[in-house]
């Protein structure tokens, strides 16, 4: 079961910290978690005194289980850190749509963040002072380690914030090779082929969620052939996509995976609204690698 | 008259190739054995002589239609490269490639390099190139034979499917580079040294792989966008396909080699859509790829140039230095012996590539008619058997 126990906010008091404040919120209370807030750089009574004004407008500045770490150095670098040593299940940063040619070479913090982190990640792209539930939900169900987690991660949210809709998405994979292969087969039997590549992709992904609670949610199965990020950023564009929901990579991304993209560089380029991002931890992981063998 | 009765007679012999279940390039070779010199020149001198006059406008027009079939043939080959797929196969894809590929190399290197008189070298005095372009003809693979087996197979999209795809993609990539580096060896009276040839031959790809598809991802959603589609992209990849040729042509690298990485580049950019490159596959394999095939067994007498021993010996080689090099590979990448088999089994099939490959040599002078036609035969039979083979590997117990 995908549960996010410890969430994590990076803080940068920037004009949206209040609006990221009020989203973390919200999410501590979806999940009944602990939030741990992460400050890197220099702090003094100015930044204490702004940081209790953000919690008391959320109504946490007597909460118990919200924590706050005054870090040092080089930002990406400690707030990972600070993940990985308090087990963050799930952290949650501001981050731009768009990076511009140096940036998308160079990296962002929220980018370095979301090419190295070991924990979940929620990148909003536009958080509000007064959170909205998340109404149309799109989410990756190409094979990947962890597909399986994103459309359960997926499904939760669509049915605790009552989405209208949830897109689970799939590319078919090398499809114009596929098709260009099929150059012996008469129009019906090229027509049929083109038919079962779409079929097989949707049992694929009728698979997955037969394994996980949905009633409820209106599921609208969508495939896609081509560039497979690249394609998933433009489809939850085209359908004004408040959360694009996708499994992290099991390793972490180079410069080579921005040189010759990965699928997800695709979207970490030009973010078509907030992504979150699964990646579960590992003793979740070896409790089902151990469950399947 | 003549390119409507080969696009007939390929036809008419790639849908009996398909009743057999079997690739349509092998068709479309009978056909051209049938009205070639192999068949109608014997039988009827005169009526293949009328059909196919050598020195005549008619045959000034095929040769130059079959050149730009061949470019256009590298350019999808090119397409079908998906540099994505390779990647997330990650360690297993190079250990499998690799191996498919240096290994049958060195094997169908030293052979010939060894015994060139018996090899058929044209010229004795290239021994070096014609002992390097046998080991390329050795490492190389046919990709969308393979993708065809995978299918029948229903093994496509399985993880050994995925790796084989990847693997013929590498071997791909790399024998068409070290193919015109050979190429460049070859010099055509002018003095390029190798390693120069090598260098422009690595930089050319480098550039286009990176540069050159960054200016594609730029200029592809403006033709997208502003075009009429298919007809804007069509046009333009195809312009494209040109242009890269001419230039590695005007550069001192063969123009294939221009076609081939154009078509990694436009294939590999998110702006060219599947749709695209299956309307470019369509026209390409329905008209430009049958007038090639055909026009193979125009070319050569397939009757007087066969050489039995040589035939068998060329196929014995690409048999056991592809299947022992990608099985080696495969297994090394964590498959069982089984799997890896089959996977070399797989790779072993080359299809319309070593055709080509086969055909620029003979043009540029490096092997004579013999060798061509035990490598034409060689490429139909190691097509013809790798899906057999591989559903034997698999079903055994």
């Amino acid at each position: 079961m995908m549960h996010f126990r410890k969430i994590g906010l990076a803080l940068a008091f920037s004009p949206r910290t209040q609006a990221l404040m009020a989203e973390a919120a919200r999410f501590k209370r979806m999940w009944n978690a602990e939030l741990i807030l992460i400050h890197v750089g220099e702090y003094g009574d100015n930044e204490k005194m702004l940081l209790e004004e953000f919690l008391s407008a959320v109504d946490l500045s007597q909460a118990k289980d919200v924590r706050v770490f005054w870090e040092k150095g080089k930002p990406s670098e400690r707030i990972l850190a600070t993940c990985k040593n308090e087990n963050i299940d799930l952290l949650i940063a501001g981050a731009l749509n768009k990076e511009n040619l140096v940036q998308y070479y160079l990296g962002t913090i929220a980018r370095k963040i979301l090419r190295k982190a070991d924990c979940s990640l929620l990148m909003l792209t536009d958080p509000s002072i007064t959170p909205n539930p998340f109404k149309n939900i799109v989410v990756n169900a190409e094979d990947s380690s962890f597909v399986e987690e994103a459309v359960r991660a997926a499904c939760t949210i669509g049915l605790r914030d009552k989405a209208q809709w949830l897109h689970v998405v799939r590319e078919i994979k090398l499809y114009g090779l596929t098709m260009s292969a099929a150059d012996q087969h008469s129009e019906h039997e090229y027509e049929n082929l083109r038919q079962s590549l779409v079929k097989d992709e949707i049992d694929n992904v009728e698979k997955i969620l037969n394994s996980i609670p949905h009633e409820g949610l209106k599921v609208n199965i969508k495939m896609l052939a081509g560039k497979s990020g690249f394609e998933l950023a433009k489809f939850a564009q085209r359908k004004h996509a408040d959360l694009l929901v996708v499994g992290a990579s099991p390793r972490r991304f180079s410069l080579f995976d921005r040189v010759f993209p990965h699928d997800l560089e695709y979207i970490f380029a030009d973010m078509p609204c907030n992504l979150l991002v699964i990646h579960p931890p590992k003793s979740e992981r070896i409790g089902k690698e151990a469950k399947r063998g | 008259m003549q390119l409507g009765i080969m696009l007939i007679m390929g036809r008419i012999f790639a849908e009996v190739a398909r009743k057999f279940k079997q690739p349509a390039v092998i068709g479309e070779i009978i056909a051209g054995l049938l009205l070639g010199p192999t068949v109608l020149g014997m039988i009827q001198p005169e009526w293949f002589h009328a059909l196919f006059p050598v020195p005549s406008g008619a045959g000034t027009v095929l040769s130059g239609m079959v050149q730009v079939a061949v470019v256009l043939l590298l350019f999808i080959a090119g397409l079908e490269v998906d540099l994505h797929i390779v990647w997330q196969q990650g360690r297993q894809a190079i250990a499998t490639s690799l191996f498919g590929l240096v290994i049958p190399f060195l094997i169908g290197f030293v052979f010939p390099y060894l015994f060139p008189e018996f090899f058929g070298i044209a010229d004795i005095h290239a021994r070096l190139t014609f002992a390097l372009f046998m080991g390329t003809a050795m490492a190389i693979s046919a990709l969308p034979v393979i993708v065809r087996i995978l299918m029948d197979l229903n093994m496509f999209k399985s993880r050994m499917g995925l790796l084989v795809v990847a693997s013929a993609m590498v071997d791909d990539v790399i024998g068409w580079m070290i193919f015109s580096v050979i190429l460049g060896m070859i010099g055509k009276g002018s003095v390029i040294p190798v390693w120069y040839t090598a260098l422009l031959t690595l930089l050319f790809a480098a550039l286009m792989l990176t540069v050159g598809r960054g200016l594609l991802n730029r200029f592809l959603p403006w033709v997208n966008r502003k075009l009429a589609w298919p007809g804007g992209v069509l046009s333009l990849s195809l312009a494209l396909c040109f242009f890269a040729a001419a230039f590695t042509e005007y550069i001192g690298i063969h123009a294939i080699f221009g076609a081939f990485i154009m078509g990694v580049a436009l294939g590999d950019s998110e702006h060219f859509s599947e749709r695209a490159k299956e309307i470019v596959h369509q026209f390409i394999n329905n008209i430009f790829a049958p007038l090639f095939f055909v026009s193979i067994g125009l070319r050569v007498n397939f009757f007087t140039n066969f050489d039995l021993l040589l035939t068998v010996i060329i196929i014995f080689i690409a048999f056991t230095g592809k299947i022992f090099g990608a099985g080696l590979g495969t297994r090394l990448g964590g498959f069982s012996w089984k799997e890896s088999l089959a996977a070399g089994f797989g790779l072993n099939a080359r299809g319309a590539m070593e055709i080509i490959l086969g055909l620029i040599a003979l043009e540029n002078g490096l092997i004579n008619e013999k060798v061509f036609v035990s490598l034409v035969v060689m490429a139909l039979v190691t097509s013809m058997t790798s899906g057999p083979l591989m559903r034997w590997s698999l079903n055994r117990k």
